[in-house]
Order: structure tokens, then C-alpha cells, then sequence
């Protein structure tokens, strides 16, 4: 099977967003691999592991800097990664273009069977590159998904929803988006880090030729407002709730 | 002219009550817009008495109330959204932010060349510097990012308002309900499809919950007991932070946090959470929060408008015998 799996990069939790005169800096921001994309590519490598002969390829539109985080995707499982390199900054309209331009380059004419994708980026948390990529390559698609089957004819997948969850039946080519849940990512080996520097990543052009659909007019810090009160106990605390809102 | 369509979401035909806060919603924009309308489609089999006299204001509800519609069905969706866009040369089409509206709109998009906007806080100011301007917070809540969208098409998944309980607008004025003519295409068998659906029996979920009752790793395994005897209590529903789901004490659907669901209750109890950044980025919009922990200087406290320092396991039992006592006088 051919599964590609789309990969970007966040700033690491632990990194603090720092604003400088008004205006963003994220100088001082470590970037890492989204944590939903861990677990798009711990599936795609089950998979992978499952049915001989199959090929993950990862795509990655970042700057060149993402490569690290790509030697770790090799070593997770990986077998090849492509790193698009632009400095441009793209809505999420303008990369599921680049993104689909990247994944019918590279497979031709043949989609890829599988394609998965995190839910989504956890700095700007849009959840929209996968389903419009999905809809640019003319795949069926599913978000958010907490469980998968595949065999050889279809796909079987479910899919959280409020209070309840959805189970869908689906055939390939597929993309997927995928929820924390749906396994969990294996660590990494010293073997596996050994064996992904042999691993080719490609730096590749890509060229914007969407416009973008959506623009950020600000980004600025925000000030928490909240004063804390402190009760003494209980009692006092349900005076004050019962008396504030018509909560209950 | 601005026309707005809001998508009525149902389940088990049932009208969701965030789409009903949206329609609202969408009416008061349309009210500080003169010459702006507001129609809707609710998309599936659903009882309309329960729209009665709820959504106010003016405007058509158009109802696909084919069985065809009762499972979501990406592509019968897709076909109909565009349809009814057409039909009523609709400019703005909002969502309210849902799990439906999560897979929907990202493919509604493309098909519509439109302007995506996901998760966002459509307020007063949305008209404002040309038009169709909302918020939402990045980068795990620490900034507040401003987007515009860039072409004649708009489409917005909007999040709720917590603090503020909205009100029907009164004008006196009454949507009317046209049943649309079944469409030809909805015999057809289009991939993916829903099979099955299946609602957990009696939980209430938390990213709909108007109070919600969250507990970390300090509450133990056992400690949970406490916070579902309170949530059942006021009504509410049960959340947790990631490590107690990790740890499997509770189901990853309760989970809240920048890997888990967002949430915007009216109020929000977090016992025996620390308020890691990860946590704290998804309650950016709750409305009154209260905090129980031990470590006085817990970063939750930061967020907080309540405090209480001590034990949960000594607290807890008090708070919930307060509120029984209280729910019992009134
Ligand atoms: C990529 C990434 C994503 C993440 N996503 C999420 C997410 O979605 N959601 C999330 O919640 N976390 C997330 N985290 C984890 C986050 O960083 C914290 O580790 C986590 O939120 C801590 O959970 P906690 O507050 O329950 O536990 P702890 O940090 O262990 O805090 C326990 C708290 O309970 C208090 N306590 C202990 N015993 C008692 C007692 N008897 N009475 C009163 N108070 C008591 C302690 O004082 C402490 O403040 C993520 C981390 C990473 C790296
Ligand atoms: N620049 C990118 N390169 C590759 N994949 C991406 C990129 N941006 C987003 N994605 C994929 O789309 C998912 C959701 O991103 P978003 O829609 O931005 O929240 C991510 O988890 C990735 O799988």
C-alpha cells in the first residue's frame, strides 16, 4: 500500500510565546512534530506493518529547519520523507493546495490508498488542511477518527462525536484525520535513529499559486483579566455561586 | 447585502442547542446590519415545535426532513448545503463549532471557494473594518489572533458564549418554516457513510455541558465517584485532564485540554488540577471558574475567579452537601 502522511511543525508545549513590542516573536520557540501527526504516523505505520510491501512517505511543507523533526518521523517508522521548503506564509487554503499539488507530483497519476493527517495543528488548532486537501484530491475522507480497521476492500473507522460516536464504512484511495486515542505512537530505538539516517529526506521548491482565502490581521498577547477570590470554604463558596448568575 | 444562512444541526432529531445559540446569533448581527437576512437549514428529520418561539426574529427555515438525513452523510450534506447557498444567494453561511461542523465545513469550502473561519467568536465586532472579522485564541491560549476572510463567500464554525446567556430577540416577528421537496440524489449510496450511531446512554458531553466539573490527577482513580455525584447533581458533566485519562481513569472524550475538547461552560470546576498551559488553552472561555487544590500556589488559581485551598477529598463532600441543602430550599 502506498500511504502518504502529512506532517507539520508547532512550537513545543514547553516554549513560551513571547511577544516583543507589540509583536510576536517566536524566536525563542522550539518547533516539534504536531502531536496529532504522531499519531496520523503511528497509524500509518501499523498499517504499513500489516500489509507487505507498503510505503509510507511523509510530506512536509516548512521551513528547511523541519528536518529534524522529519529524522524523527523516519525513525518512527518513515520511509522516505519530502521537505517543501517555503518561507512564505500560507493560509490553510494555500497549503492543502501545495499539499496536494506535492502528493499528485509525487504518486501520478494514482492517488496514494492512505492518506492521514493530524486533527489538527495545536498553535492555531484550525483542523481544515486535512479535509480540504481530501477535497482538492477528490478522496473520501474522514476527521477526527479513534478507530480504524482496514482490509484489502474497505475501511472501517469511528469517529467521536457529541455524546456519542459515528462508525463509517469507507473505500480507498482514503484520507484521514486522526483524534488522540486511536493508538498510541511508539518510541523510538536507538536502532531506529541509526537506520533513519540512511533514510533520504528530499528538499524540494514549492510554489504558491492559490491566493489566500483567509488573512491574520493581529495576533496579540492575551491578558488574563481574572481576579482570584479566595473562600474560606464550601459554604461560602455556594453563597457566592448561587448568587452570582442563574446557574443551576 | 449580507445573507445569512445558519446550518441547524439535529440529532436523533433532536435541534442541538448551540445551532439554536448561532441562529441567535446570527439574528443580532443581522439586526445591527440593516438589509442583512437570515434564513436557515435544518438538515434531517426533526421536530420544528422545538423551534417555536425559540429562535426569534425573521427569516425562513428551510427543513430537508428526509430519513435520508438523519445520519450525517458528508457528500448528501455537502450537495445540500450548496444547493440551499444557491437558492437563497446566501453570502455567510455559520455553523455552530461541532464535530459535524468540523468535517463539513473544511469540504464546503473548496466546493464554494469560500473563506474558512473554524472556531471562532463571531461578536459585535464582526462587522467592523469591512466586515466578517473574528477571533479565537492560538497557540495554547496565549495570544488572541484576528482573522479576516478574503473572498465574497464566508463560512464560520462559531464557539459558544459562555458568560452570556442569549436571549430570544423579542421583536414579535416569527420564522416560518418551508419542508423542502426531497432531492433526487439522496437514493444514491455515497462513501463515506455513517452505518451506525450510537449515544452513550445518560452522559451529557462536556463540550456541550453548561457546567462542568473537571478533576486531575490529585483526585486518584477513586476520587472521580465525588465528581460525578456533583455533576449529577447540578446537571452537569464530567471532565479530566490528560494524565487521568492516560492513566485510563477516565474515557479520552472527557479529556480537556489543548489534546483533548475545548470547552465553554458557564461554569467550570477544576479540582485537584494543577492549570498547565495545555489545560488552561481550552478553558479560555468558561464562564465563572472555580478551582480546589492543595498547592496555594497552583498556576489554576491564575485563572480563577474562585478559590478553594485544601483537600478535594475532605471539600468535596462538604461542597456537594452545600448545594444538596441549597437545591433543596429553593
Ligand atoms: C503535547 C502535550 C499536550 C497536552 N495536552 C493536554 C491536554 O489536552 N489536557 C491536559 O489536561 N493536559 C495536557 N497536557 C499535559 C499537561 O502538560 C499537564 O501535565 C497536565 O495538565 C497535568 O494534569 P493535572 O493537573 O491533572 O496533574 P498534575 O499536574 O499532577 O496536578 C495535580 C494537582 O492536584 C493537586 N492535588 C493533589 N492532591 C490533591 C488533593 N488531595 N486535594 C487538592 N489538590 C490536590 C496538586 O496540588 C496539583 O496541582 C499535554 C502535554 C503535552 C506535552
Ligand atoms: N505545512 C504543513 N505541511 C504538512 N502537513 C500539514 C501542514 N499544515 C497542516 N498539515 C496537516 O494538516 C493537519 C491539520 O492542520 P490544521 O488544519 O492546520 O489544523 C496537521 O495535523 C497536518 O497533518
Amino acid at each position: 500500500m502506498h500511504i502518504a502522511v502529512c506532517l507539520c511543525q508547532v512550537p513545543d508545549t514547553a516554549s513560551v510565546i513571547d511577544f516583543f513590542e507589540g509583536a510576536l516573536d517566536l524566536s525563542r520557540v522550539n518547533g516539534v512534530m504536531n502531536p496529532f501527526d504522531e499519531y496520523a504516523l503511528e497509524e500509518a505505520v501499523r498499517i504499513k506493518e500489516r500489509f507487505e510491501g507498503s510505503q509510507v512517505t511523509l510530506f512536509c511543507i516548512a521551513p528547511s529547519s523541519a528536518k529534524e523533526m522529519l529524522r524523527k518521523a523516519l525513525a518512527m517508522g518513515g520511509d522516505r520523507a519530502l521537505l517543501f521548503s517555503t518561507t512564505e506564509p500560507a493560509d490553510t487554503f494555500q497549503t492543502a493546495g501545495m499539499l496536494s499539488r506535492a502528493i499528485t507530483d509525487y504518486y501520478g497519476e494514482v492517488l496514494p490508498d492512505l492518506v492521514f493527517c493530524g486533527k489538527h495543528s495545536t498553535d492555531f488548532q484550525s483542523a481544515q488542511v486535512p479535509l480540504m486537501l481530501a477535497e482538492l484530491l477528490g478522496m473520501e475522507s474522514v476527521s477526527a477518527i479513534i478507530k480504524l480497521e482496514a482490509s484489502r476492500a474497505g475501511i472501517h473507522v469511528e469517529r467521536e462525536i457529541e455524546g456519542g460516536i459515528e462508525s463509517l464504512e469507507l473505500h480507498y484511495p482514503a484520507l484521514f484525520s486522526v483524534e488522540k486515542g486511536l493508538n498510541v505512537p511508539r518510541k523510538t530505538t536507538i536502532k531506529a535513529v541509526m537506520e533513519a539516517r540512511k533514510k533520504p529526506i528530499d528538499l524540494l521548491p514549492v510554489t504558491l499559486s492559490e491566493s489566500s482565502c483567509v488573512t491574520i490581521t493581529s495576533i496579540k498577547p492575551f491578558v488574563r483579566e481574572k481576579k482570584c477570590r479566595v473562600v474560606q470554604d464550601p459554604k461560602e463558596l455556594v453563597l457566592l455561586l448561587t448568587h452570582a448568575e442563574a446557574l443551576f | 447585502m449580507n445573507t445569512f444562512l445558519v446550518f441547524l444541526e439535529q440529532r436523533e432529531g433532536v435541534v442541538k442547542k448551540s445551532s439554536i445559540d448561532t441562529w441567535n446569533r446570527a439574528q443580532e448581527l443581522a439586526a445591527l446590519h440593516p438589509g442583512a437576512a437570515v434564513s436557515a437549514l435544518l438538515v434531517g428529520p426533526a421536530s420544528t415545535r422545538q423551534l417555536d418561539g425559540c429562535p426569534g426574529g425573521n427569516g425562513v427555515i428551510y427543513h430537508a426532513n428526509e430519513e435520508a438525513f438523519r445520519l450525517y452523510n458528508p457528500e448528501h450534506y455537502t450537495r445540500l448545503v450548496v444547493e440551499t447557498m444557491k437558492r437563497v444567494a446566501a453570502t455567510t453561511l455559520f455553523f455552530a463549532d461541532t464535530a459535524l461542523s468540523r468535517d463539513l465545513a473544511p469540504r464546503l469550502s473548496v466546493r464554494l471557494k469560500a473563506s474558512l473561519l473554524t472556531g471562532c467568536a463571531v461578536d459585535d465586532a464582526w462587522g467592523e473594518n469591512g466586515g466578517g472579522c473574528c477571533q479565537r485564541p492560538v497557540y495554547s491560549g496565549a495570544a488572541i489572533a484576528s482573522f479576516a476572510p478574503c473572498r465574497p463567500l464566508k463560512i464560520y464554525t462559531c464557539t459558544p458564549r459562555a458568560s452570556r446567556i442569549s436571549s430570544p430577540i423579542t421583536s414579535g416577528a416569527r420564522a416560518s418554516v418551508v419542508v423542502l421537496e426531497p432531492s433526487s440524489s439522496t437514493s444514491e449510496e455515497l462513501f463515506p457513510l455513517v452505518r451506525r450511531m450510537a449515544m452513550h446512554e445518560g452522559v451529557r458531553d462536556v463540550a456541550e455541558a453548561r457546567i462542568i466539573v473537571a478533576g486531575g490527577r490529585g483526585m486518584g482513580r477513586a476520587g472521580f465517584g465525588l465528581l460525578e455525584a456533583l455533576a449529577r447533581l447540578l446537571g452537569g458533566a464530567v471532565g479530566a485532564s490528560r494524565p487521568v485519562v492516560d492513566e485510563g481513569w477516565r474515557p479520552h472524550a472527557e479529556q480537556i485540554g489543548q489534546t483533548g475538547k475545548t470547552v465553554a461552560p458557564a461554569l467550570y470546576l477544576a479540582c485537584a488540577i494543577s492549570g498547565a498551559p495545555q489545560h488552561l488553552a481550552a478553558i479560555g472561555s468558561a464562564g465563572i471558574v472555580v478551582a480546589i487544590n492543595c498547592d496555594p500556589h497552583a498556576p489554576i488559581f491564575d485563572v480563577a475567579d474562585y478559590a478553594l485551598v485544601g483537600d478535594v477529598h475532605l471539600l468535596l463532600p462538604k461542597l456537594i452537601e452545600e448545594f444538596r441543602e441549597f437545591l433543596k430550599k429553593r
